[in-house]
């Protein structure tokens, strides 16, 4: 959650990274509604310290790894995030987008009011959002600075709880999409427990096939739950100041001594994708730069200036100009390597977004 | 220790017959938890109570699915895994529906009852094994795929469920080449003719009788499940006939 006492946001900071992203160039289906395979998209493979690049298919990811070569994996399943609600007689529909849960078992959620929804409608303190099939929350605080983020406090917790949310919601769409993909288009093959308001991407397009052949090979994997919020507010104002939110993660005893021995014996460890390094780093800062079993919040925010500690590799998507991604990217990569990765990326029709291609940075 | 302790197993078709047989063998086993799924939440309940008598510490997730809907599968997988805490030990595939009753010829068959048919009893444990296989393939896990001599013998009139379970035979063959070397072990199972609802349905002119109670059937499902069983991989099985026979000779 935003807290009242973080400092106000910088405007003059947050830079657009200098590329234009064609809309062409949004991936509007998952690839196997495309005529791919979920390994079948393309891979763009950056190297960090010269800035070569090569183009190959995901499915060939398996050359870039070394025997011993750490993968650490975020397990978090996505969750059918958006649900539609109305306040108690109101007959005004209200879109909420819950972005994450938080330590009191309350929630966070972006409302939405239906376009033209009367001012006495619209959400206030205390008012009850009903969802229909016996759920219902109520509204706790309007965020300081997403004032369309609030704080709501649900009637049902734990499985009763995910029980009604599978029943009602729908996962959370973007408008470059071609069709209202289900759910199971949004999940990682190895996702475990539900969590994520969006799917952490990076490692979609990893089949179950390509895992056992990196395991055959001797490449290790470990995983990790960090249970994603929301990637945009749906206000471009607001989105571009990157405000640093707060995530849920946990390392598991079993995660935390495949992460220790590999860094000890100067292994690679390779992050799929950003909310893995995220996790990690987060966990080496709070214990003094070890990795051990945790569960806990973060609100670390990787940039240009952050020294990794852990993580030597990333695999991820390719971010929109605007993105903070693009910040954690730089932790890796200088930002002139990586525009001018992206710009080939662009002149060869890359696709973006979470059914999109992929970018692997070692 | 009992058989099953610490081991956490997801049942379908939970609620009655077979599927609720295995639920109570397994909590006799100290399971420490079960996710019990049917379409009947009453008689889930019911069981839920039963079990707990039985073993008070373990967990019992009750959940009402339809195993013919996505949707629901996504449901429960869900479910399961907050349950489990992301480790599950057991996998049994058990829920199955005949379809139309009495049983109509092919040549007779609704198409709209025979894909309903294959969705329940073939598409789901595909896609409770794809979902939940996650939970599996690190520590190791046991699939059991509940089958019929139908599964093996195209009998006249046996329709849409024979076949589905030709199916699932052929499913559990596919899946065992493809997770041999992994830690899950898949392994399917013919119950043989049990005393249940079910089979009463699909055989209304014989005696029920001379089947046997759906009790006596759950030793093998036990030992599959237990580490008793670790080698065991890729097998079709027997209940009611000498399965430990089978497995010693291979």
């Amino acid at each position: 959650m935003l807290l009242p006492h973080d400092p106000p946001p910088t405007k003059s900071v947050r830079k657009i990274a200098p590329f234009h992203l064609p809309s062409a160039l949004s991936a509007d289906r998952p690839p196997e509604r495309r005529g791919l395979a979920r390994d079948g998209v393309r891979l763009l493979v950056l190297d960090r310290y010269t800035g070569n690049v090569t183009h190959t298919r995901f499915d060939r990811i398996a050359e870039y790894f070394e025997p011993g070569d750490l993968l650490v994996f975020n397990s978090s399943r996505t969750l059918p995030a958006t649900l539609v609600g109305r306040c108690k007689d109101s007959p005004w529909k209200i879109e909420t987008r819950l972005a994450e849960s938080l330590p009191d078992g309350t929630w966070l959620g972006l409302l939405l009011p239906e376009a033209g929804t009367e001012t006495g409608n619209l959400p206030r303190e205390a008012s009850i959002l009903d969802f229909g099939g016996g759920l219902h929350c109520q509204l706790l605080e309007q965020d300081q600075r997403i004032p369309r983020l609030w704080k709501l406090q649900f009637t049902k917790r734990g499985t009763e709880f995910l029980d009604l949310l599978y029943r009602l919601g729908q996962p959370i769409r973007y408008r470059y999409l071609s069709a209202p993909w289900r759910l199971g288009y949004y999940q990682n093959v190895y996702a475990l427990q539900a969590g994520a308001a969006e799917m952490p991407s990076a490692g979609r397009a990893f089949s179950w096939r390509l895992l056992l052949q990196l395991r055959n090979r001797g490449v290790e994997t470990a995983f990790i739950a960090l249970h994603a919020g929301l990637s945009s507010y749906l206000d471009d104002e607001i989105d571009r100041q990157h405000l640093a939110s707060e995530e849920e993660y946990w390392i598991s005893g079993e995660a935390a001594t495949k992460i220790r021995r590999a860094k000890n014996s100067g292994r690679r460890i390779v992050a799929i994708g950003t909310t893995v390094v995220r996790a990690l780093e987060s966990a080496a800062a709070e214990s003094g730069g070890e990795v051990r079993a945790c569960h806990r919040y973060t609100q670390l925010h990787i940039t240009a200036q952050y020294r990794l500690q852990f993580v030597n590799g990333l695999l991820t998507g390719l971010h929109e100009p605007e993105a903070s991604h693009l910040d954690l990217l730089a932790a890796f990569v200088r930002p002139p390597i990586i525009y001018a990765a992206y710009s080939e990326a662009i002149r060869l029709r890359y696709l973006w977004h979470e059914f999109g291609d992929l970018n692997l940075i070692l | 220790m009992k058989q099953l302790a610490d081991k956490f197993a997801l049942i379908t078709g939970a609620s009655q017959g077979l599927g609720r047989e295995l639920a109570l063998a397994y909590a006799r086993e100290d399971v420490r938890g079960l996710a019990l799924v049917a379409r009947g939440k009453k008689q889930l309940k019911k069981l839920q109570s039963e079990i707990t008598n039985i073993a008070p510490t373990a967990t019992v997730e009750i959940i009402q699915a339809d195993l013919g809907s996505i949707t629901d599968i996504e449901r429960l997988a869900a479910i399961t895994l907050e349950a489990c805490r992301g480790r599950l030990d057991i996998l049994v595939n058990n829920a199955s529906t005949l379809g139309p009753v009495p049983m109509p010829y092919l040549l007779d068959y609704p198409v709209d009852d025979f894909q309903q048919v294959l969705n329940v009893n073939l598409v789901a444990p595909l896609l409770l094994i794809q979902n939940l296989l996650a939970a599996m393939i690190d520590h190791g896990g046991s699939i059991i795929n509940v089958t019929s001599d139908a599964g093996r013998v195209g009998y006249p009139g046996w329709g849409a469920y024979g076949i589905s379970k030709f199916g699932l035979e052929g499913l559990s063959q596919t899946w065992a080449a493809e997770l041999a070397e992994t830690p899950v072990r898949v392994n399917w199972v013919d119950p043989g003719n049990m005393n249940t609802a079910m089979h009463r349905d699909a055989e209304p002119d014989e005696d029920p009788t001379a089947w046997v109670d759906p009790a006596a059937a759950t030793d093998i499902f036990v030992f599959l499940a237990s580490e008793a069983s670790r080698h065991v991989h890729g097998k079709r099985l027997e209940a009611q006939s000498n399965w430990r026979e089978m497995i010693t000779k291979g």
